[in-house]
């Protein structure tokens, strides 16, 4: 687990924005906000890592990138999952939910 | 379909790059304005709010850098940068540039020029199914018959071993020969391949159209007139005619159905000589008229070339393992018939004693001619290569050390090592890679040189080998390539990347790290000593050219024409064919410039032989190679070749009747007819009888017969007419004048006196003699040519490092000559450290040339790989050349005005 309250743990950037974005479109500071404000200020998202992710992840096709006006009239890039996206956030949740698993198990079997 | 999309996306960003930045600015702006907005809806003020956004964005153009980076077309991105970095450095020494340029470009061109010649003559394979399972069968030993070659068997031989062997999964033989094909109004001579009836189905040659020879055309002689044509032929000959199938063409007079075309590509067994067409070798009586060794049960002749394809997972050494047993029983039982009735115990012991020798089904003489000498080329140019890349090593050295104070700017304001590397190596590359095009481009113009070089017109459009290159040759150059830019621009860049900060920039411009000077001295010493073994190399393969040039046949050459004709095939029956022969000696005797015409069946100088074992007054049996070579020969034969008759007489027409006689040579009487005069004496062939029954009546002297490398052999020469076999006859004419201008005549002579009967391989003997001599010549004068290369590179390689030391030591030298010190003494110090270099190159070079000469042993005739005249004459060349250009550096050093150079410092 992350040492320092708002570091994520490597490698689950990408889940949690899938996740995120599975419940509606969103731009890049919606998502920050809500992983912020979901995992009650744990977890900080810095523009520095989201956007190259959200731009590594559009090219890989699992997000579709739209530019649109936001709710106080502004534009911002607004982003929707993919079906294949949808399929990755299958495959990376069982994952890490087998991981999870497997390293409480391996953290109770060393506390007894 | 994501690695595709990714790509494209790439390629987008990378040609729409303002744009993809620009978005990626729009996006950040937005991230901030709406933190800010979410900021201002909790309370905080715009101003605050906007500050505190910004803030936990941080550097914006970090950002920007970092999702840019996220794609792989960053990293082509700066890929891209080097390279318009590097053409933009490169293009500000453009002399360095075109030096580098053109040697790489001599080097790799040269290289690939070689390798193509090798990849196709030598390392090419036949284009069958699995070429690499496919054997050729011969059998190693003494032989006690007639034989085409050593590498035949005969035909009932190839019976046997092909129903009792267990190795092979299917065997087959073939015999090449010359027909005469007509077709509408048209006749021509082509090479046709007579073969089994398993060769098309184990070698996995398909028809192109209609149908292959089958097993089922291999049963009964005489009986299959049919004819499979080549591809090459069908197009060409027949213009591509679809309905060729089926129809009947002419070959030696007899109809045969075509019955198919083979597929593309294949050009019979022999790569390098091609086969127009395939017919069953049940017709070999009627394809090779009065000779008939398919009917001979006596397993005597000697004549089918055999193959077989191995079993799956049964080597080649497991088959001749296998096979030897074999032969011994088949051997056994041949020694037990009624013609080997004369063997003694030790012919008997001689014969079972033969070995069954595998050999790679590819192999044709072409390949086995060339497979040395290009390898020995390929060495050569590799050699000349390695010199290029010391010199650009140098070059690079000296570049890099011009360019510390460039480097060192670029380490302080922050550039990565490893860029500085890259940068550097991206230059190389560049200058590699135009050095590698043009040397395709010469390597297409030196192979097509080099091929009407080896072989002449006429027979160069025949062959297979093409200056094309394909993927293997490009691979080569590529790869060549490489291996260049990492050894001469590897070094040197690593070198330049090490550079310290400090020093340099304090450093005045001009003078460059220090340590770099030794090494460049290596090379030096280096390249003298490649270079001297090149040097060498050429100076014994162009003194063996002219030892076998002065040495000629035996016989004076110059004035003779050749040419070689068969009536039998247009037609001729044995009685026409003789009268024939009567009357176009006279006609061309007749000819204005003719002094003399002789006729002989053996053409002499173009490595062909016809041997037989002899039964003189010793024992019968010798190796195929050792066995003397004959031929026969018209009443006017020895004195149109000005071959004097030492004793006894020549030949005269009245020489044909059932009393036998030879002319021999003194070689032929020193092995049979030992002690005395051998005039009257008698020997034999050894057939079905060993009886002594041919007289001897003439004494010639040792003539060539092979060719001009070879010891003169053991020869016997009989009456043309004496024997009714033959039908094949070389014409040599002898001409009072120049020979080459009665070629024309000679040409229109004959088509006037039979245009039905074409004449073949026109030429004067000297010209035979100089194709004769075709390996030689090419392997003198390329090495020629790689020799003055590698030491023109060699000589400037040391002016290149001189001229550097003394810029080094002006003020040294300047010092010295103010404190007194001689011009003359100058020299001799700058000319110490060239001797120096010299010396140690040369004795480097003696000690690689006697590790490595043994090695061309083979291609030297008359004169020992060590031979110290030739080592001594290249050496001084070389140190002479290498001096001079030392001197120059020296002489400058020599002249430096002592005021100005302390006070450049």
């Amino acid at each position: 687990m992350a040492e320092q309250p708002g570091e994520l743990v490597q490698g689950t950037l990408e889940m949690l924005v899938l996740k995120t974005l599975a419940l509606e479109p969103m731009h890049g500071y919606g998502i920050a906000l809500r992983i912020e404000q979901v995992s009650d200020g744990v977890f900080r998202v810095n523009p520095g890592s989201l956007l190259p992710a959200l731009s590594r992840m559009e090219r890989a096709g699992r997000i579709r990138g739209e530019w649109r006006a936001t709710e106080n009239n502004r534009r911002a890039k607004y982003y929707a999952l993919t079906e294949q996206g949808r399929k990755a956030l299958e495959t990376d949740r069982e994952q890490w939910g087998r991981q999870t698993a497997a390293i409480s198990r391996i953290l109770e079997a060393g506390s007894r | 379909m994501s690695i595709l999309r990714n790509l494209a996306g790439g390629v987008r960003a990378l040609f729409r790059r303002d744009g993809r930045n620009a978005e990626i600015q729009d996006e950040l702006r937005s991230f901030v304005e709406a933190s800010a907005a979410e900021k201002m809806r909790r309370g905080m003020s715009r101003e605050d709010a906007e500050r505190a956004a910004r803030a936990e964005v941080g550097s914006a153009e970090m950002v920007r850098e970092k999702v840019w980076a996220a794609g792989w077309e960053s990293a082509a991105d700066s890929l891209g940068q080097d390279i318009r970095y590097g053409v933009r450095t490169l293009s500000r020494s453009p002399g360095f540039c075109l030096v580098a340029v053109t040697t790489l470009a001599l080097g790799i061109g040269a290289n690939t020029a070689m390798f193509s010649l090798l990849d196709q003559i030598v390392l090419s394979l036949l284009p069958v199914k699995q070429p690499e399972r496919l054997v050729k069968v011969t059998i190693a030993g003494n032989n006690y018959g007639d034989s085409y070659g050593a590498d035949r068997i005969s035909w009932p031989m190839f019976e046997d071993l092909r129903d009792r062997n267990q190795v092979f999964s299917g065997m087959f033989c073939s015999f090449m020969t010359t027909v005469t094909v007509g077709y509408g109004d048209r006749a021509a001579q082509t090479e046709a391949e007579l073969v089994s009836g398993s060769y098309f189905p184990v070698l996995g040659v398909d028809a192109a159209l209609g149908r292959t020879i089958a097993p089922d055309d291999d049963k009964i002689p005489d009986s299959q007139p049919v004819v499979v044509l080549s591809y090459n032929f069908w197009r060409n000959y027949f213009h591509a005619d679809r309905t060729i199938v089926g129809r009947t063409i002419a070959i030696n007079g007899y109809k045969m159905t075509v019955i198919g075309v083979a597929q593309p590509g294949y050009d019979g067994i022999e790569l390098g000589n091609p086969a127009q067409m395939f017919i069953p070798i049940m017709m070999k009586t009627e394809m090779t008229p009065q000779s008939d060794g398919l009917k001979d049960r006596r397993r005597r002749l000697a004549w089918v070339k055999t193959f077989g394809r191995l079993k799956p997972g049964i080597s080649a050494e497991q088959a001749q393992t296998s096979l030897q047993p074999l032969l011994h029983s088949i051997l056994q039982m041949e020694a037990q018939q009624p013609d080997f009735r004369w063997f003694n115990n030790e012919d008997r012991r001689q014969f079972l004693r033969d070995r069954i020798q595998i050999l790679p089904g590819s192999d044709n003489w072409l390949s086995d001619n060339m497979r040395e000498p290009l390898w020995i080329l390929i060495a050569l140019t590799g050699a000349v290569l390695l010199l290029a890349c010391a010199n650009l090593a140098n070059l690079m050295l000296a570049r890099a050390t011009a360019r510390t104070r460039e480097i060192a700017v670029r380490l302080a304001i922050g550039a990565a090592r490893g860029r500085i590397v890259r940068q550097l190596m991206v230059e190389t590359l560049l200058l590699s890679a135009a050095g590698a095009l043009l040397g395709l481009a010469l390597a297409f113009l030196a192979d097509r040189v080099l091929l009407s070089m080896y072989l002449p017109a006429n027979e160069a459009a025949q062959y297979v080998v093409s200056p094309i290159p394909d993927w293997r040759v490009l691979a080569f150059a590529f790869g060549a390539l490489l291996v260049t830019s990492l050894a001469f621009g590897l070094m040197p860049a690593l070198r330049g990347s090490r550079t310290e900060i400090a020093p340099s920039l304090q450093e005045r411009s001009g003078s460059g790290s220090a340590t770099a000077v030794p090494l460049r001295r290596l090379f030096v010493v280096v390249q003298v000593a490649l270079s001297l073994l090149l040097l060498v190399g050429a100076g014994l393969f162009v003194r063996t050219l002219r030892n076998l040039r002065n040495l000629g046949p035996g016989f004076p050459t110059d004035h003779l024409i050749e040419f070689n004709l068969d009536p039998a095939l247009s037609g001729y029956s044995f009685d026409q064919t003789k009268s024939f022969f009567e009357r176009m000696t006279v006609d061309l005797r007749a000819m204005p410039g003719v002094s003399s015409v002789g006729l002989s069946t053996m053409p002499l100088l173009k490595g062909y032989s016809w041997q037989h074992a002899i039964v003189g007054e010793k024992s019968a049996g010798e190796l195929k190679a050792e066995q003397p070579v004959l031929s026969m020969v018209s009443p006017d034969y020895f004195s149109t070749l000005g071959i004097p008759i030492l004793e006894g007489r020549e030949f005269t027409d009245q020489d044909r009747g059932p009393l036998k006689v030879a002319i021999i040579n003194q070689s032929f009487a020193k092995r049979y007819l030992p002690a005395g005069d051998p005039i009257g004496r008698r020997f034999g062939l050894v057939t079905d009888t060993v009886l002594p029954d041919i007289v001897v009546i003439g004494v010639i002297p040792d003539t060539k017969y092979r060719d001009l490398r070879e010891t003169p052999p053991p020869q016997a020469d009989f009456p043309y007419f004496q024997d009714n076999q033959q039908r094949f006859v070389n014409v040599y004419v002898r001409t009072q004048g120049d020979p080459r201008q009665l070629l024309d005549q000679v040409q229109k002579r004959m088509s006037q006196f039979d245009p039905h009967v074409p004449i073949v391989g026109l030429e004067t003997m000297d010209d035979r003699i100089g194709w004769s001599l075709k390996t030689e010549r090419l392997i003198a004068s390329l090495s020629a040519v790689f020799g003055g290369l590698a030491a023109l590179l060699a000589v400037i390689g040391l002016y290149g490092v001189m001229a550097y030391v003394v810029t080094r030591r002006t003020r040294e030298i300047g010092i010295r000559i103010a404190l007194g010190a001689m011009r003359g003494s100058i020299v001799g110090l700058i000319m110490r450290e060239v001797l120096i270099l010299i010396g140690a190159g040369l004795a480097a070079g003696a000690v690689l040339d006697l590790l490595m000469s043994q090695w061309v042993r083979s291609q030297l005739f008359g004169l020992s790989p060590n031979d110290p005249a030739t080592f001594a004459a290249a050496a001084a060349c070389l140190a002479l050349a290498a001096g001079v250009a030392g001197l120059a550096p020296a002489l400058r050093a020599s002249r430096v005005d002592p005021v100005t150079a302390i006070r450049e410092e």
